[in-house]
């Protein structure tokens, strides 16, 4: 549903995620991508249907189960989505703050993650004191914290230049290679789709490809 | 997510908005100003003046009269109490002593000075044995006086507190009466030699009083040429709340119900429930302001809410419940509320403080100048704080606070995440 005309915007599509895979999904605006990603990330529901996550249909989950699953999923999103009064540790903290993590082990974790990232110099700057790349970053330092099952991106590149959306990009290989973490990639970049694992091409709801690079 | 960490979170919001925060608390710190300082000042009225009422009742003395002695005023019957009444109170079983008591409005000459008073015609000895205040400070109250002899209250002496004595022992004043015979106005003059002065009485009093003068009662029949008394008060052999009914009913049933029969005690009843009617009405008023903050709170939420949709957007994205969302925006009104109701106490009392030094200064002042009449005393206020009324107004302040931020925080926890995330 967006706003109040019902659109269908998945039809009957399935497919698999194996641990630790990188996968770009693809195709041009209305495709059903971004809804998509929504649903396995639980921060949606589907309207009808089913959609099983892990054996779990996510549709029938209460608000607070939905919660719960959220917990494990790292979310990457276009426009940062980092709360501006917060600083960088204070935004990479919150996700720990949440799932009730004790304030010590918060601070070592938070600090740790922001290394990987390349902030250990900026953790007391707030959002707006950072430029755009390093929102990104502050904001894939936020997504892996937990330590999620996967994480979610949703045009991650949109609003960087190419140059610092490659810098973001490798980061985010790197994570991947080195500690494994599954990746989804919501992307109208082609240079991204070529550095996944996998290719899914989504058009008008359906996967009209599914291509292993 | 921690309540603590819920606490830290929420107040990280509301001190990012600190002007915003701050006209919101000033609406809190308002209200419970006001309820505060209309209680501790109504509080500290009602002690002072029952205090006061206390020393100048004896409990063992009822007053009688022809009309009703209520707060809310009564009707007066044709009846009148005439100075021989005594005798027939005299021989109900309990009372000891009566004393008939006639009083007229006055002026009073003092040679530079006219004042308007009252004077009152008494048996010095019977109005004595009723009243311990009926002491001489000066001179001495004689047991047979002489038909020109009159006793003074304290501040009769120097009605300015500054010094201005108008009459001393020896003196003599002219008392004069206007009163109508036929169509025509006739005066009186009568010249009176004080004998004694009273020593001070203070506050309120049932009996004598620091701005009477009294006259023997046989020269006030004479003066005044009557027998009417305005009242009878009565001595009682003890203060036993059984014989006080027992003999206001003889008395009553005596004069065939025509008159009635006041105690000190139920006139501090009275006067006590009159005063706690006051109260409420006063703090019912304050509590409107109170609710006009509350709703200020509620608009400014409504508002936050609004720009804040993202957040809540993120922070349900980040696996926040929705039951801790409301928690959060619960809590920043908690934070509000709370500051606003400790800052609002002591600003109430500071108030209440500063309200009755300025009360006890324009009171306490020129008691005969201005257009009201001669007062008896000074009374000074004091603000009384207690426990209750700090809890109490606090928890309301808190109370207001947190309902008003229920609907707005409500509304922020069944936000959806996705459209959170979308708005603009």
């Amino acid at each position: 549903m967006m706003g109040e005309i019902p659109v269908n915007a998945l039809r009957g599509l399935s497919f698999e995620v194996e641990s630790g895979e990188y996968i770009a999904i693809v195709g041009p605006s209305g495709s059903g991508k971004s809804t998509m990603l929504n649903m396995i990330g639980a921060l949606d529901r589907p309207t009808s249907g089913k959609l099983m996550i892990e054996g779990v249909d996510v549709s029938t989950l209460s608000d607070n189960q939905l919660a719960d699953v959220r917990k494990n999923v790292g979310f990457v999103f276009q426009f940062f989505n980092l709360i501006p009064r917060l600083d960088a540790r204070g935004n990479v903290e919150l996700p720990l703050a949440i799932a009730g993590v004790l304030r010590s082990e918060r601070k070592k974790r938070t600090e740790e993650v922001l290394t990987s990232v390349g902030l250990e110099d900026r953790m007391h700057h707030k959002p707006s004191e950072l430029s755009g790349g390093e929102r990104q970053r502050v904001a894939v330092a936020r997504a892996i914290v937990t330590n999620p099952t996967f994480i979610l991106m949703d045009e991650p590149t949109g609003n960087l230049d190419s140059k610092t959306a490659g810098e973001i990009m490798d980061l985010v290989k790197q994570l991947n290679e080195e500690q494994g973490v599954t990746l989804i990639v919501v992307t109208h970049d082609q240079n991204i789709g070529r550095q996944a694992d996998r290719t899914l091409h989504m058009l008008d709801g359906v996967i009209a490809s599914d291509v292993v690079n | 997510m921690k309540s603590r960490d819920v606490f830290s979170f929420a107040f990280g919001a509301v001190r990012l908005r600190k002007m915003r925060a701050g006209l919101t608390i000033l609406g809190i710190v308002i209200g419970i100003a006001a309820i505060v300082a209309l209680t501790s000042i109504t509080t500290g009225l009602q002690v002072t003046i029952t205090s006061e009422l206390g020393e100048g009742f004896s409990s063992d003395t009822l007053t009688v009269s022809t009309q009703s002695f209520g707060m809310f005023g009564g009707g007066s019957s044709d009846f009148t109490l005439l100075v021989n009444d005594t005798d027939t109170i005299n021989e109900i079983e309990g009372v000891q002593t009566s004393a008939a008591i006639m009083s007229k409005s006055v002026m009073l000459d003092f040679g530079s000075t006219e004042l308007p008073l009252s004077v009152t015609g008494v048996d010095y000895t019977a109005y004595a044995s009723l009243y311990s205040s009926f002491v001489a400070e000066e001179g001495s109250i004689p047991e047979t006086p002489a038909n020109d002899s009159v006793v003074i209250g304290s501040r009769i002496t120097d009605p300015w507190d500054n010094g201005t004595v108008l009459a001393e022992v020896g003196d003599t004043i002219l008392i004069s009466w206007t009163h109508r015979v036929g169509l025509e106005m006739v005066e009186e003059n009568y010249t009176a030699e004080v004998v004694a002065i009273l020593e001070e009485i203070g506050g309120f009093s049932m009996g004598p009083s620091d701005l009477g003068l009294y006259i023997p009662l046989s020269t006030a029949q004479s003066f005044f040429d009557t027998d009417e008394v305005n009242s009878i008060a009565v001595k009682l052999v003890s203060d036993d709340e059984e014989l006080i009914e027992t003999v206001s009913q003889a008395i009553e049933d005596a004069f065939d119900g025509l008159v009635s029969v006041t105690s000190p005690t139920a006139l501090l009843d009275t006067i006590s429930s009159v005063f706690d009617i006051v109260s409420l009405f006063l703090v019912g008023i304050a509590g409107i302001s109170l609710l006009v903050a509350g709703i200020g709170i509620m608009n400014i939420m409504i508002v936050s809410l609004m720009e804040r949709t993202r957040e809540i957007g993120i922070l349900k994205a980040l696996g926040m419940k929705s039951r801790t969302v409301l928690g959060v925006f619960l809590m920043e009104a908690l934070v509000v509320g709370l500051v606003g109701a400790v800052i609002g106490v002591v600003a109430g009392y500071l108030m209440a403080i500063i309200f009755s030094a300025f009360a006890s200064t324009l009171f306490g002042g020129d008691m005969f100048g201005g257009g009201g009449g001669p007062s008896t005393s000074m009374m000074t206020i004091t603000p009384v704080l207690t426990t209750e009324i700090i809890l109490g107004a606090m928890a309301f302040g808190v109370l207001v606070a947190v309902v008003f931020a229920l609907y707005p925080a409500w509304r922020a926890s069944k936000l959806n995440p996705v459209d959170a995330l979308r708005h603009e």
